[in-house]
């Protein structure tokens, strides 16, 4: 005897109610909204078909915000990636104190993003610790610290960026290593093959579902940049990313759905669009390194 | 195969962690350090040698909405926490146990999700908010988390673990399906709840958007948005921030050090959507 049709559905009402109200409900009011010039301080909205995504196009604050949006999520992927690999790699074998030092790297991915934020904002201060720290190795910080200057600001939102996801996707590095068999490190060493020999031929290629899953997942958040953004700079000082776009034009002043609903869907192409690269740039049968 | 011990490259290697968590800690013990000084600069030489007060966190609470944040923080966690024990089990056991082509569609709908960057969301579910007349109110900072799609996820993989033999025996002994649901299943899906319970306390605690957009008043602000719309006030000292910043991080922390295999397993499922 099995569950019954109606009392599965009942079930699953919660779900049906929460996903049509919040989700489905959302993502197709944006699109017709982004078609009209609906504001919130004058509800006679009328239907000017492309009229948005034209002017969003050859909005010069537009496409400033994008341009940081790809900045960010290019300059911070790499390093992420490759350091939270190397500290998976670190903690791989087993060694007294290991757990310790996983559980202290992973901190920063359990803090609050708008508590680390605050943080960052005083040590990047002039006479802050980081600012005092680029002083002793020669840096030159700029006159109101590295938050108000807009050659550096975005660069120190990015590099907090880095420090504070590294934990987390370490430990997704860490779980793809863990599947990696034994027996293959052993047949290498046997057959002569060195450290990074084995690195390149067994560990890389191996990890590349791992590989997949952290780059699309990053990509995903780094493209929707905004608390920080929020918290230290308010878009000011050339740190305008796409989100911090959606939610100025959208929730501040002027209350332009229309134009910032636009400018969402734009950013949600050009995820999907980035994201079906690199799934298939990973899914290629032949190995990439 | 034995692997000879090498001293220097094992004090490399120790050398190199020590650094590395020095680097990943360092931030937060400023935080803990400054939230415990007097008034007056927060430079190398008072983090070393000042005095340690409790007053930054009294006057925080006597004299901002610390204790109001705290609360609404704490109200909203547990409302929400309880909401997806319950609908995500619900909602799982239906999709583990009920197949069908309309289920499958179910089922796409919660991949779906978790595809869908939140961005998108920010300007209807405003909208539908003040439609709604739950703009600034507490159900607008609940309603929509109650059941998640991870959540679900994780505990349909549990359900479909569990042999249906048992339900299907109370079914024939004539036990009505909400008594099978919560005396016989839920009992059995204890450990993935507890991971389900903690993914979304940690994401609740610490989740900043839509709160902030959802709400305008002081009164019904969660710590992360009282403490960054905090720092827009001049008054402010960085013992003040820092104290408050202290508040919101120490709940997270004590039950990460509890709780750590079910923290990591909990975050690494739910990391996907913040």
């Amino acid at each position: 005897m099995r569950l019954s049709r109606s009392t599965a559905w009942l079930l699953a009402l919660p779900w049906v109610v929460t996903f049509g109200a919040f989700w489905l409900f959302p993502v197709v009011y944006s699109l017709i909204v982004g078609f009209t010039d609906y504001q919130l301080l004058d509800p006679q909205w009328r239907w000017i078909g492309w009229d948005n995504y034209r002017h969003l196009l050859t909005d010069p604050d537009f496409r400033n915000a994008l341009e940081n949006t790809f900045i960010f999520v290019i300059g911070t992927i790499p390093f992420t990636t490759v350091i939270s690999l190397g500290m998976a790699l670190l903690l791989n074998r087993k060694f007294p104190g290991r757990g310790f030092f996983r559980s202290g790297f992973f901190v920063p991915s359990i803090t609050s993003l708008v508590v680390i934020a605050l943080i960052f904002t005083s040590l990047y201060q002039r006479g802050g610790y980081v600012a005092m720290l680029a002083e002793m190795v020669g840096l030159t910080v700029p006159e109101y610290g590295f938050l108000q200057d807009r050659g550096t600001a975005l660069y120190a939102i990015m590099a907090m960026d880095v420090w504070m996801s590294v934990g987390y996707y370490m430990l997704v590095f860490l779980s793809g290593l863990k599947a990696i068999p034994d027996e293959l490190y052993e047949a290498a060493e046997i057959s002569g093959a060195g450290r990074v020999r084995q690195f390149f031929s067994i560990t890389l290629p191996l990890l590349k579902p791992t590989m997949l899953f952290v780059l699309v997942i990053n990509s995903i958040k780094s493209f929707q940049v905004f608390i920080e953004i929020f918290v230290m700079t308010k878009g000011k000082f050339d740190t305008m990313t796409a989100v911090y776009f959606v939610y100025d034009r959208g929730l501040t002043t002027g209350f332009a759905f229309g134009y910032a609903s636009a400018a969402a869907y734009i950013l949600l192409v050009i995820i999907a669009v980035f994201s079906v690269a690199q799934f298939l740039m990973l899914r290629r049968r032949t190995p990439l390194w | 195969m034995v692997r000879q011990i090498r001293p220097l490259a094992t004090l490399c290697r120790y050398a190199v962690l020590i650094v590395i968590l020095t680097i990943m800690i360092f931030p937060l013990l400023w935080m803990f350090r400054v939230s415990l000084l007097g008034p007056g600069g927060v430079g190398f030489e008072r983090l070393i040698s000042g005095a340690f007060t409790l007053a930054n966190y009294l006057s925080l609470f006597r004299s901002s909405g610390m204790g109001r944040y705290l609360f609404n923080s704490s109200l909203v966690a547990v409302v929400v926490v309880a909401g997806n024990i319950l609908f995500c089990f619900m909602v799982a056991y239906a999709l583990a146990r009920y197949r069908s082509l309309s289920n499958r569609l179910l089922f796409i709908s919660v991949i779906l999700v978790l595809m869908i960057p939140v961005h998108i969301v920010i300007i209807p579910m405003y909208v539908l908010m003040v439609r709604a007349g739950l703009y600034d109110t507490y159900f607008a900072l609940i309603l929509p988390w109650l059941v998640n799609p991870i959540g679900i996820f994780l505990v349909k993989q549990y359900i479909e673990s569990i042999p249906p033999s048992m339900e299907e025996a109370a079914r024939i002994d004539g036990a009505g399906e909400f008594r099978i649901l919560f005396q016989i299943v839920m009992p059995l899906c204890k450990p993935a709840l507890a991971v389900l319970a903690i993914q979304v306390f940690f994401t609740n605690w610490n989740s900043f958007l839509f709160p902030f957009i959802l709400t305008s008043s002081d009164e019904l602000r969660t710590l992360p948005v009282g403490l960054a719309l905090l720092q827009g006030h001049q008054a402010i000292d960085w013992q003040h921030l820092m104290a408050g910043s202290s508040i919101a991080v120490l709940p997270v922390l004590a039950l990460f050090a509890i709780l750590q295999r079910q923290v990591v397993s909990g975050i690494t499922a739910g990391a996907v959507k913040q």
